[in-house]
């Protein structure tokens, strides 16, 4: 991986200093709490389809189905057995882990589209689910229910506690995925992504790879999804959908896939850009849209991406084009395999 | 002789319509240079392809070390010690050099699956064998640049160095000379000739120039429409008729 540098760090610092502080500093911004809450969260659930989009190559254009199941995880978890606040989080986390586990199988001898179309039409069945079994997840409506106390404290964690608490989640989420990334498991999951077939013939089982690839995504987005349910304190069938898959790749892709802090540049245009443009336009998917086509068309490596290249010292690497191939075919070697 | 490493029994796919290979049969024993000839579309690449598990053949068989590999994914004929190239270099574009050998070393240390970053102690072993790996093909000096900035000569060579970093005891090379300059083809030559020589491994390469395939391969294969023209020595295919006729009747005149 490429090493940060001594700048890298003073960036790194300078932002935690931003987001320690975002409680004083949004509203003279005129910017809810809770939005910079929204902001790290889907700063967490960027970073897990990051870790498949920008990390090992796949298209996880169904990624919603692993957060909204943490959404509805901590949802019932707590409506029905009344736990706390952390185990209805690791509950969450574990209900994306599950997800994963069923579709999975599935999807490890696709690659490219197809990889990408199986993983909506999976997302999609989980989100029928959640809208038909009215008894249980309240169907169309949603679920209410009330944020619980931290453990052993008792605490109720509101306003700023609560944005804190998520940005310490953020934070460790962070640590874990640099640390990842940085391993052998990161740097084959990387080589995946880059030739495939190489990888194969290096002696890698690549579905292997892909397939804990997509259970660590899975629980990461998961407990982003706890995260939001936690938040709002409400689950509803829509986050499952390919709607919010789509604004999260979204997110990654504008952020740029492949860097660490990427998904979070990403959360923060996506995020404050729709508080802003929906309250003064009515029409404000649009600018939005244009900027995303801009980026995938001017910026292939995002925001973040391109920004990073043009630091001196890296500006030869890597051209553009190589990290989003939609199209690329299920593998050769496969074609006989089974 | 000595032990028969890897064995192809009548081995033949198709394409659609295409025969591209036919009743191919091959035996490979440790410690040779074997080398396979033929013009092009003679079925070279795609008998490459069954051998290292790519294709599955619809006829035949394919044993390694003495086990039925026939339809053995990849990755499995790999850890039992087949490392290969291809004809259009197959390397990780956006990794450094370090990094492309990293993953096959790791790989054949079993460490692929380890979600930490590696510890003092395996990471100084993994140097050192990034560094032995660079000296034998000479790329120590470019160990930390991107493969994609590197020449066509050093990315062949550094294909050649990931094929040895999961430790193989045969090497199949698919045309490590295709488009090099005359410079780099010599040290590629070299390098082939070390591979047998210091590092004890049996060599199986395509290759289309005559003078380095007589030079380097004590056994030789010609293909020619799928099937197997003849089978021996240099001495031996040089003198067959059928062989002169079909095929180095033309490129002899070119190559040598
Ligand atoms: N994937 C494929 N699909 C269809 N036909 C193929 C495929 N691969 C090879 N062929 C056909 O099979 C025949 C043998 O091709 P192959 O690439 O094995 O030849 P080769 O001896 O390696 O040639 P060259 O010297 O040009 O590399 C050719 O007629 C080729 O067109
Ligand atoms: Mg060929």
């Amino acid at each position: 991986m490429k090493p940060i540098g001594i700048w890298g760090w003073v960036a790194t610092a300078i932002l935690f200093v931003l987001l320690l502080l975002a409680p004083q500093l949004a509203p003279r911004l005129h910017l809810a709490l809770t939005i910079c809450t929204d902001v790290l969260l889907f700063a967490i659930a960027a970073m897990a389809v990051n870790l498949l989009l920008g990390y090992t190559g796949v298209l996880p254009f169904g990624n919603a189905a692993f957060f909204g199941l943490g959404a509805y995880g901590a949802g019932l978890s707590i409506q029905n057995f009344h736990v706390g606040f952390i185990t209805s989080l690791v509950i969450g986390t574990l209900a994306g882990v599950v997800g994963a586990v069923l579709i999975g199988p599935f999807l490890l001898r696709r690659r490219g589209i197809y990889f990408a179309l199986l993983m909506i039409a999976f997302g999609q069945v989980f989100y029928f689910i959640a809208y038909r079994f009215t008894n249980i997840t309240g169907g169309e409506d949603g679920m209410n229910f009330t944020r619980p106390p931290l453990e052993g404290l008792g605490i109720h964690l509101q306003d700023a506690g609560f944005y804190y608490a998520i940005l310490l989640i953020f934070t460790l989420v962070v640590v874990g995925f640099w640390l990842l990334v940085r391993s052998p498991f990161g740097r084959t999951l990387v080589a995946i992504k880059q030739n495939e077939v190489r990888a194969r013939y290096l002696g890698l089982n690549t579905d292997r790879f892909i397939f804990v690839a997509l259970m660590i995504s899975a629980a990461i987005e998961g407990l982003a999804g706890a995260c939001y349910g936690l938040s709002i304190m409400f689950a509803y069938p829509l986050l499952l959908d390919w709607h919010q898959s789509g604004d999260i790749v979204l997110m990654t892709i504008l952020g740029g896939a492949g860097t660490i802090f990427g998904p979070l540049v990403g959360a923060i245009i996506y995020v404050i850009g729709e508080d802003i443009l929906s309250t003064a336009l009515p029409w404000w998917q649009i600018p939005l849209g244009a900027l995303f086509v801009a980026c995938v068309l001017g910026f292939p490596k995002g925001l973040l991406g391109t920004a990073l290249d043009l630091l001196p010292g890296r500006k030869n690497r890597i051209e553009p084009g190589h990290d989003l191939d939609f199209a690329a075919p299920i593998i050769a070697d496969r074609e006989t395999t089974r | 002789m000595s032990d028969l490493l890897l064995e192809a029994k009548g081995v033949g796919k198709r394409f659609g319509g295409v025969h591209a290979v036919e009743d191919v049969s091959l035996r490979v024993y440790a410690g040779s240079i074997n080398a396979i000839i033929g013009p092009n579309g003679a079925g070279k690449t795609t008998f490459f392809n069954t051998l290292s598990g790519f294709y599955f053949p619809d006829a035949g068989s394919v044993s390694f070390t003495g086990a039925d590999v026939t339809r053995a994914p990849s990755y499995d004929r790999v850890r039992m010690g087949m490392g290969r190239t291809f004809q259009t270099s197959s390397v990780f574009p956006e990794l450094t050099v370090y990094e492309n050998l990293a993953v096959g070393i790791e790989s054949a240390d079993n460490l692929s699956f380890r979600f930490r970053t590696l510890s003092r102690a395996q990471r100084a072993t993994l140097d050192q064998k990034v560094d032995r790996l660079l000296g034998f093909v000479g790329l120590g000096a470019v160990a930390h640049r991107p493969l994609a900035e590197l020449a066509h000569g050093s990315q062949r060579l550094c294909e050649i160095a990931m094929s040895l970093s999961t430790e193989p005891k045969l090497v199949l090379l698919d045309e490590p000379m295709a488009g090099l300059a005359q410079a780099e083809t010599s040290r590629v030559v070299s390098v082939i000739r070390n591979l047998h020589a210091e590092l004890g491994l049996t060599v199986l390469f395509v290759e289309h120039n005559m003078r380095v395939v007589l030079s380097l391969a004590q056994q030789i294969t010609v293909l020619d429409r799928g099937r197997v023209l003849a089978t021996g020595t240099p001495t031996e295919i040089s003198a067959n008729a059928e062989v002169r006729e079909a095929y180095i009747g033309k490129e002899v005149i070119e190559h040598v």
